[in-house]
């Protein structure tokens, strides 16, 4: 078990390095000389050979990177140019944000794809079934920015129950108006993910449901209500699993949900940072979900690893 | 003898009365059976045919508006799908737009088909070092996550449909590279490639009469299921802004002019996200029902 861990360990470090290495990119290939933005249009080439020299810009590609990773390693992710604060000190309460918006959506959907897929594995012939069948399909098709546009259209607009953006109302606080302002958002992300999560957990209790044990606990005369505790129990890994990566593929892409009910996580910050070409804090922001999203994979297979000893064989 | 020996007119009769419809009529009969995507198969030929005929059949241009008919309702006169903040037609921005989002779908899924594909059965023919170097790099791409690959892209490219198109091209490399090369490992082992090396046959050549035709079903069928998440990512990024500037229409970025505005007509913000949204289901359940129909006569 601890070896699997170390080598998962292991294979994180180069894809974290990769992960780095793009994002490094993705600021090398913005169009335009950023010198330009610091000297006047007549500065001489020595003027700005200065300039480029005082950003490092004259060294190879690889120094530079060298340069950034050893800055990023220490915490130093540069400085917003429109707040002119640390980006790490606007990036971590919006982490958090997304974090509490990105969790509430997983344990959702968990919750919902479980009891539809439990239901659908043990009736696969109901006209229910169906339904759900073909409503987890269309939902693969749904994307998130529009279910969450209709759900403030009909709850916030038409019935007017619920706040449609923020994370709290001015004047109010505590979990009762956190929650109203968390159940739209929520359910916006979760539908998302729903449809998927809900199919796994059809296949998997319905694979567990045709092996050999269950008919055995059934001739033994168990209750029902125990055997679906053992299919639980055995669908577990794989359903936690699953559940774990959406978490974090939903984590990646709070950016559109959270635009839209301008909730202020991380999605948001680089949202509006792109708007305001504010680059370090989209290359930051990007940085540390990306980062966040790998770290969650390796624990997710972690915990996977050590909930099914079968995986560890492998 | 002559009687061992088949004639053309044998051959002919034999055909004629065995009468065996070719493999692409029978992958058609075993999709037509599905009626759910023959709908879709519908919708979506719909939907294209009436973007792409958009100068002709748009009752306004897509620009065409004054804002004193800002906000109509959905079924006004005239207005079949309301009007939009600046009093234009949404109906004919819908069909304008749906040649730019329709484009920036399809056309990532067939550039990263070809790059992607190309470095696949690079990568899975010649196996070994020119293997682990390209499958390794596309592994660093594809462990970031997708969406954020295409907004960080895009965002550094700065906003246009062009750049849209390269971040998303850039983010379905890698799985389509993938399926390549495993595909193309799997062609490479078989006793045919064999025979074509030994006779002398050159990479080039075998790659080209052999792999290709072998792997392009699975490719194919791959591509298509990506259309519909191109699409959604493609219009993903319009919605944030990256993507087209005003006042072209677009289906994702016309959400983005029309959120604003939920508190004042709700509806009609909503319709370009329906266009989204029918379209990858279409074209989901169009894909799904292709690899059904694909696998059967395998």
């Amino acid at each position: 078990m601890a070896s699997f861990v170390l080598k998962r360990l292991a294979l994180m470090i180069p894809t974290l390095l990769g992960v780095s290495v793009i994002v490094f990119l993705m600021l090398k290939i913005v169009p335009g000389d950023p010198v330009n933005a610091i000297v006047p249009p007549d500065a001489s080439e020595s003027e700005r050979a200065a300039v480029r020299a005082q950003l490092g810009l004259d060294k190879p590609l690889v120094v530079q990177y060298g340069i950034w990773l050893g800055r990023v390693v220490q915490g130093d992710l540069g400085d917003s140019i429109t707040r002119r604060l640390p980006v790490t000190e606007m990036l971590l309460p919006a982490l958090k944000n997304t974090v509490i918006l990105t969790a509430a959506a997983a344990v959702t959907a968990f919750l919902a794809a479980l009891v539809v897929g439990v239901f659908s594995a043990y009736y696969p012939n109901s006209r229910l079934a169906a339904l759900f069948n073909g409503l987890s399909l269309a939902s693969i098709g749904l994307p998130n920015f529009w279910t969450a546009l209709i759900l403030i259209g009909i709850f916030s607009v038409t019935l007017g129950w619920l706040p449609s953006s923020g994370m709290n109302t001015v004047g109010s606080s505590g979990a009762g108006d956190l929650i109203k302002h968390l159940v739209l958002p929520t359910a916006a992300t979760a539908l998302s993910s729903v449809g998927v999560m809900t199919r796994m957990v059809r296949s998997t209790v319905s694979g567990i449901l045709k092996q050999d044990f269950i008919f055995a606990l059934q001739a033994k005369g168990v209750r029902r209500g125990t055997i679906l505790r053992h299919v639980l129990r055995n669908g577990m890994p794989t359903i936690l699993n699953v559940t774990g990566l959406q978490f974090g593929a939903l984590l990646a892409s709070s950016v559109l949900v959270e635009t839209v009910f301008s909730w202020p996580g991380i999605g948001q910050v680089i949202y509006q940072a792109i708007g305001q070409r504010d680059f370090p804090v989209v290359q930051a922001g990007v940085l540390v979900v990306a980062i966040a999203f790998v770290l969650l994979n390796l624990i997710v297979d972690a915990v996977h690893a050590a909930m099914d000893p079968r995986v560890r064989q492998a | 003898m002559a009687i061992n020996a088949p004639t053309t007119s044998d051959a002919a009769r034999l055909a004629a009365a065995r009468r065996e419809p070719s493999r692409a009529a029978q992958v058609w009969r075993a999709f037509a059976r599905r009626k759910v995507a023959m709908a879709a198969l519908g919708v979506l030929l719909l939907i294209v045919l009436a973007c792409l005929l958009a100068p002709w059949i748009a009752p306004y241009g897509p620009t065409d508006g004054a804002v004193t008919d800002r906000l109509k309702e959905v079924g006004s006169p005239g207005h079949p799908l309301g009007t939009d903040e600046q009093g234009r037609d949404i109906l004919s921005r819908i069909l304008y737009g749906g040649r730019l989002s329709l484009l920036s779908g399809v056309l990532p899924v067939v550039l990263a088909g070809l790059i992607g594909g190309g470095l696949g059965v690079a990568a899975g023919y010649f196996g070994g070092w020119t293997n682990t170097i390209i499958m390794r790099a596309l592994d660093i791409v594809f462990s970031f996550p997708a969406i954020l690959l295409a907004i960080g892209i895009s965002a550094a490219l700065g906003p246009g449909i062009g750049n849209i198109i390269i971040s998303a091209t850039v983010v379905f490399i890698p799985p389509i590279a993938r399926i390549a090369e495993s595909a193309t490992k799997e062609v490479r082992k078989e006793e045919f490639i064999e025979a074509a090396k030994t006779s002398g046959a050159g990479a080039g050549l075998i790659v080209r009469s052999h792999v290709l035709r072998n792997i392009f079903g699975k490719l194919f069928v791959f591509a298509t299921s990506q259309i519909g998440v191109c699409l959604m990512v493609a219009s993903g990024l319009s919605f944030l802004g990256l993507g087209v500037s005003p006042p072209t229409p677009e289906w994702g970025f016309m959400l983005n002019n029309l959120k604003q505005l939920i508190f004042v007509n709700p509806i009609v913000t909503i319709v370009p996200g329906l266009f989204i949204f029918l379209t990858s289901l279409s074209l989901n359940l169009v894909s799904d029902a292709l690899s059904d129909a694909l696998e059967i006569k395998r």
